[in-house]
């Protein structure tokens, strides 16, 4: 019995050492690498925080609204953005660096799935971005023209447009990370088949009515003699 | 010189009479009902006024559907021995093309000016084709000072219902004279006589596929003149009576192609304006007299409607054109105007400043120019409906003096426009606490 024991706590105290031999010197090698991407990173953002001026992005960012986009102060800046994604790709690097040295498959493997889909993730990203930039533009654009033509609940429409356009270029995304694309793919149908439907329900309901409404408005505003008196001065 | 749009027909046609002393410009479409008087007028005033030189009057017609062509083609003058009384040595050539490009006014002129440029006219004079009230007279008006006193740039000045202009008096009028440092009154009349030598310099240029291409044209042209130091006058005319607007057109559209005009012009020429700091009486010809003027109804209920929305759903666009101060008062206004609108009053120093924040948010792109021109008209609107409280029971010559106040208050203010302008560290635009960011945001 106090033999087996023996033998147990032997071959558990060998498979401890052995996996501190294997693991302990990469997992050191790992951490000094990725304290050593740290600091370069760190000092990589200092420095073009300094040297870099970008004084045309900057305006770039200003004129094409990217700016108040993604900071609502507007005082987003070229260096700053320059800056954080030279530190945050150094560490990423430093990361997948230091994984690597384990050089075990599933390691491996993870570094190259990683490395792989890296350029998908941009893209799916830019589309993101794209896609937030020109929803917020539209929607915007379909606010001030709601006001300006006297429509009901301008911001609801404001709203519709933005959300339309970001759910376009989420499943855009999706679709080009080959992420979940039937489920998105099927949800956009569902929607867009949805809003068909119900303006057309309502269209077909609410129409005569709305469409007598109108005709009344029209009537009495001529009537008043007021249907364009609000421009007739220019 | 830019690329040439004229039709195959007008080159033939400018082939054929091959020179010309004038050209009397008529940019229309579906004009038929008033075309033919105003080609009347012009054909009776360059043979009275200028029966020894050669005179050409061109249509350029946007693709009237209504026999705007042929009416300018078949007018006749009636009783024209009664009207002249020496023998024109020459005939008045009409004709008439469509312009091609973008329809608007600005390509209308464009190919007038082609036009006038190939037959070498030293004047070339452009009206409207829906004025009621034009006379011969008005061609000798803004011919005659290019032709024989050497100026380059004849602008009309008219008597207006005291609700009529309201964007001229408002916004055009102050700011070209509070910039440019010159008084003319009426700078997007829309008649306007100019010499050969402006022309080709409008010619030479190569924005015309911009808001020029439309309405923008009439501040398009007196800026350039002004700015680039040709001579300009005004001459008296009357009384401008013309035709409603057409019902199709949008109007708001019109709007802001002025004033997109204008603000551009503005980055153009800051360093002209910059330098200038008051401004000065420009010449003007003609017998000036009182005439009588169609009145005008506005409906300032809707005006100040169309106000309260704008301040309730647009304050996201106003908070980043407007400095804090200005929006502050707006939205207080935005108040008052809920309240009732028997006492809705926006004080000249504001109106000025909310022009001048749109102008400067224009040039440092605080907002998208595609935003930011549209969400003007409800301050806009806001701004006439004052106007016409205030105005109610005054006659034209005191409306004169309130509009004089406002061009005071527009040079009084140029330094604070100078500040905002310049330093591409511009303040940064109104930064609402964050509850009312929250509350701005849709």
């Amino acid at each position: 019995m106090i033999e087996t024991m023996r033998l147990v706590l032997e071959s558990v105290l060998e498979r401890l050492r052995f996996q501190v031999t294997t693991y302990l010197p990469p997992l050191l090698a790992a951490m000094i690498i990725l304290l050593a991407a740290y600091l370069t990173a760190a000092l990589a953002r200092w420095l073009l925080n300094r040297l870099f001026k970008g004084a045309g992005v900057d305006r770039f960012l200003r004129r094409s609204g990217l700016a108040f986009l993604i900071d609502s102060s507007g005082r987003l800046r070229a260096t700053r953005i320059v800056s954080e994604t030279a530190y945050w790709l150094i560490l990423l690097a430093g990361f997948l660096t230091g994984l690597s040295v384990f050089n075990t498959n599933l390691t491996s493997q993870m570094t190259q799935s990683f490395v792989l889909l890296l350029p998908k993730l941009a893209v799916a990203g830019l589309i993101l971005l794209t896609g937030f930039w020109l929803g917020h533009y539209l929607g915007r654009s379909a606010l001030v023209w709601a006001v300006n033509e006297s429509l009901p609940s301008p911001r609801r429409i404001a709203v519709a447009v933005r959300i339309v356009i970001l759910f376009v270029a989420v499943v855009a995304a999706a679709d080009h990370l080959d992420f979940a694309r039937s489920v998105f793919l099927a949800a956009f149908i569902i929607l867009l088949s949805g809003a068909a439907l119900a303006a057309s329900l309502a269209l077909g309901l609410a129409g005569r009515d709305a469409a007598h409404r109108y005709m009344e408005d029209k009537a009495a505003r001529e009537g008043e003699g007021g249907s364009r008196s609000l421009w007739t001065h220019l | 010189m830019s690329h040439t749009v004229l039709p195959a027909d007008a080159l033939r046609a400018a082939h054929t009479i091959r020179q010309a002393d004038i050209v009397i410009g008529i940019p229309s479409f579906n004009n038929a009902r008033t075309i033919g008087h105003v080609t009347r007028a012009a054909c009776a005033g360059a043979a009275k006024y200028f029966p020894d030189l050669k005179s050409v009057i061109i249509n350029a017609d946007g693709g009237s559907t209504d026999a705007t062509a042929e009416a300018v083609l078949s007018a006749r003058m009636e009783d024209s021995h009664l009207l002249l009384v020496s023998t024109p040595l020459t005939g008045v050539h009409r004709l008439s093309f469509p312009y091609h490009g973008i329809p608007g006014k600005g390509s209308a002129f464009r190919l007038i000016f082609q036009m006038a440029a190939r037959l070498g006219a030293k004047a070339c004079a452009v009206v409207d084709s829906d004025l009621r009230s034009i006379t011969p007279e008005w061609f000798d008006l803004l011919l005659r000072p290019i032709l024989l006193a050497n100026f380059d740039f004849v602008a009309p000045y008219y008597h207006r219902h005291k609700y009529d202009g309201t964007i001229t008096n408002s916004i055009v009028y102050p700011l070209t004279r509070a910039l440019y440092g010159l008084r003319v009154r009426q700078p997007i009349g829309g008649e306007f006589g100019v010499s050969g030598r402006l022309i080709r310099r409008y010619l030479e240029r190569e924005d015309w596929e911009t808001d020029v291409a439309r309405y923008g044209i009439d501040i398009w042209m007196t800026t350039i003149a002004i700015a680039e130091g040709y001579r300009v006058c005004q001459s008296f005319l009357g009384a401008k009576l013309h035709d409603a607007k057409d019902p199709g057109a949008d109007l708001s559209a019109m709007l802001h192609q002025v004033v997109g005009s204008v603000f551009a012009l503005m980055g153009e020429y800051a360093p002209v304006w910059s330098r200038r700091t008051s401004s000065v009486p420009v010449d003007l010809f003609g017998f000036r007299y009182d005439v009588g003027l169609d009145s005008i109804e506005v409906n300032v209920g809707r005006m100040l409607s169309a106000f309260r929305r704008g301040c309730e759903e647009l304050s996201e666009v106003w908070s980043k054109a407007l400095q804090p101060e200005t929006h502050a008062q707006v939205r207080a206004l935005g108040r008052q105007a809920a309240e009732g609108a028997a006492d809705f009053h926006i004080d000249d120093r504001l109106w000025t400043r909310v022009v001048l924040d749109f102008a400067c948010a224009h040039h440092h792109r605080r907002v998208a120019r595609g935003h930011l021109l549209p969400s003007l008209t409800p301050l806009y609107l806001a701004r006439v409906a004052s106007f016409v409280i205030e105005t109610r029971d005054l006659i034209s010559s005191q409306v004169e003096e309130r509009i004089e106040r406002l061009c005071q208050v527009f040079e009084e203010e140029k330094p604070y426009l100078a500040g905002q302008w310049t330093g591409e560290t511009a303040p940064a635009p109104a930064e609402a606490s964050r509850d009312e960011q929250a509350a701005l945001e849709v």
